[in-house]
């Protein structure tokens, strides 16, 4: 195993390097391209496959599943960079989309408010426990999972209960899309996401801060940050994420039930992760997330093409998620 | 998790405080229990002991793991995926050759969850990318292996686990005497073998273990080694109870965040190094046995999962803030 991240530009000014070496030095320096360029390869790869695929239309279906779930993994992703990690992400998207389907009726807007206030809640109260109670973040975000479904199954015996079936703007909004049925507006949705945390993250004090405490939270407290307000602010910020890539997956299937979202906890951790976010905190960049959404989004589309039967899937969607990771961890040589 | 007190206690108690806690707590909830009900006897106690196996097996896994620093999110679905081999494999067979077969499985397992290990050493992924990764692979394969749930074993062989031949029954000492061996076993390997020695060396701090001596990469790989058999036990258990194999993914799931919470609960800490499985195996007994309780009280199945979830919020953020107040005061 070779470790080349401290050294890197210190070899490339002494020796020359061969061919092969500079152009991996010059992928580790630029990941954003190997990622991207793997997303190329699957796009052609599925074409092969399913010719049709490589249209609008078969382009379409893929950003409908990658807008949720690039949005669920900015949540995860924005947690990551501080060192903390939300196992309740997708139980957030349901309820909140469980929510705003069920009140669907009082119409849209009301209904989406309500579905954004179930993720501000949960958020904020894994916020409190990870923020001021120093409980694990895993333990904190599991019990916070369990809780809610707990919850939500009986509210939906109860107070929830009755219509399922979501209001007109927001299955146009999870599945509807414009010129002429080509772009989805979720999309639309994760670009302006996307737009704003990159914003965020990368030209305000706040994502400094972000960075800073997944680096190290000590030397953050010791320069006078308040690291618990913080927290608070980030586990509320990815529970509004939630809630949106819930509301969005509401409208995308047409009705909610309480699995909507439970499929996409594992793949949310696993975009951020192949986007090269370290799950220790400190590094990495939603640039990154949104590329691994989407050839997480592509490769599902690939193997179901490719008819291989759910159990089959799993085993390759599993194993081409871990040779990312491992192939990334390699490339760039980062180190626990 | 030792208190800070002026009053001397003695050491034993103080070093082993958590511990002795958690059995006290499982104590009293039996005691409860007696009162809950109309009847105690030897049929509850069947009931609790061979259900718990399932979790106190996967506990005594994940225990290892994060004890050595690691964690193993795959764990529910090695269960599920040995609980499926098991079931197609021992269907119609005598209890010899079911105890054979019984026995391969655990050594698969070991040698699987090892495979892991030695991944997760050579390729410097988290644990809990790669362990995320092998659980869609694992519950995959279970899927494979028995397309439904269905299969079987031999009625020696639910005996074994259950201490009846049909799953249930009043005999509660074949289970509590699986709860005890894999305990009793592992509580001497890893606090009395070099290789359990070096397991919370590594899981305290990897670097001072290198430097003094410890081969940290061989380390790594038996905590999962160990972690696998375990979940490989749990498939097999669950198999035994039920009577039948169930590869649903969603079953080793919700296994996996079991066994996190009853560790957590049991005194390890998730950072690695500290902990014991003696602990670990009331927390995930105290874990399962809060289902009869509440349902004795007449709660519902909902109600208790929210209550599952605040205690367990509760006990951490009582041991989480303690935590944080005390290293402050220093």
């Amino acid at each position: 195993m070779t470790s080349t991240s401290p050294s890197i530009g210190f070899e490339s000014d002494d020796d020359r390097l061969s061919g092969l070496a500079a152009a991996r030095v010059y992928l580790a320096e630029n990941s954003s391209l190997a990622l991207a360029g793997v997303l190329v390869i699957l796009v052609i790869a599925t074409s092969v496959v399913e010719p049709d695929y490589f249209s609008f239309a078969g382009l379409r279906n893929t950003l409908l599943l990658a807008a949720p779930l690039g949005i669920l993994a900015a949540a995860q992703t924005v947690l990551m960079l501080t060192g903390g990690i939300d196992l309740s992400v997708a139980m957030i998207a349901t309820g909140a989309g469980y929510v705003a389907g069920n009140q669907s009726p009082a119409g849209a807007v009301v209904a989406i408010l309500l579905g954004l206030l179930v993720g501000l809640l949960s958020g904020a109260a894994n916020g409190v426990g990870v923020g001021v109670f120093r409980v694990n973040p895993l333990i904190m975000t599991l019990a916070t999972s369990a809780i809610l479904l707990g919850l939500f199954t009986q509210w939906a015996q109860s107070f929830l209960s009755g219509s399922t079936a979501v209001a007109p703007f927001i299955s146009t909004l999870g599945a509807g899309s414009f010129l002429d049925h080509r772009v989805p507006y979720s999309v639309l949705v994760w670009a302006g996401i996307s737009a704003m945390l990159l914003l965020l993250l990368h030209r305000s004090g706040f994502g400094r801060v972000v960075y800073g405490i997944g680096d190290n939270d000590v030397a953050m407290r010791l320069a006078g940050v308040r690291v618990w307000q913080v927290q608070i602010a980030v586990y509320t910020l990815a529970g509004l994420l939630a809630a949106v890539a819930g509301i969005l997956l509401a409208g995308r299937t047409g009705a909610v039930d309480l699995q909507l979202a439970s499929t996409f906890l594992l793949p949310s951790v696993a975009a951020a992760v192949i986007g090269g976010t370290s799950i220790f905190g400190g590094t990495g960049s939603y640039v990154g997330t949104i590329l691994g959404a989407l050839i997480l989004s592509v490769l599902n589309s690939l193997l179901t093409f490719l008819n291989v039967g759910q159990a089959v899937q799993q085993i390759v969607y599993g194993s081409i998620v871990l040779v990312l990771a491992w192939g990334y961890a390699q490339l760039t040589g980062v180190h626990r | 998790m030792t208190p800070t007190r002026t009053v001397p206690i003695p050491a034993f108690l103080r070093r082993n405080a958590w511990d002795l806690g958690i059995w006290l707590l499982l104590v009293a909830l039996v005691g409860y229990y007696t009162t809950l009900i109309p009847s105690f006897g030897d049929f509850q106690m069947a009931s609790i002991s061979k259900n718990s196996l399932p979790l106190v097996y996967l506990a005594i896994g994940q225990a290892i793991i994060v004890i050595a620093g690691g964690i193993d999110l795959s764990i529910g679905s090695q269960m599920v995926l040995s609980g499926a081999v098991a079931a197609q494999v021992m269907d119609e067979r005598s209890f010899v050759a079911t105890l054979i077969l019984g026995m391969i499985i655990v050594l698969g397992g070991a040698v699987l969850n090892g495979i892991v290990g030695w991944v997760v050493n050579v390729s410097a992924v988290p644990d809990i990318v790669v362990t995320l990764a092998t659980s869609f692979i694992w519950s995959g394969m279970a899927l494979v292996v028995l397309p439904s749930p269905g299969g079987g074993t031999s009625p020696g062989f639910r005996e074994l686990f259950t201490g009846s031949e049909f799953g249930t029954g009043t005999n509660y000492v074949n289970s509590m005497v699986m709860i005890v061996i894999p305990m009793v076993l592992f509580v001497y390997i890893l606090r009395r073998r070099r290789v359990g020695l070096s397991v919370y060396a590594i899981g305290s701090d990897r670097n001072a273990a290198y430097l003094s001596g410890v081969d940290v990469r061989v380390a790594k790989i038996w905590s999962y080694a160990f972690g696998g058999a375990m979940a490989a036990m749990a498939g097999l258990a669950t198999m035994a109870i039920t009577g039948i194999g169930d590869p649903r993914a969603s079953v080793g799931a919700n296994a996996t965040l079991k066994s996190v919470a009853a560790i957590v609960l049991g005194g390890v800490a998730l950072t690695g190094g500290t902990g014991s499985i003696v602990g670990v195996v009331a927390a995930a007994i105290v874990l399962f046995f809060l289902n009869p309780i509440l349902s004795a009280k007449g709660i519902d199945p909902n109600t208790a999962q929210v209550m599952e979830g605040s205690l367990i919020v509760i006990v951490m953020m009582i041991a989480g803030y303690s935590e944080h107040r005390r290293r402050r005061a220093t």
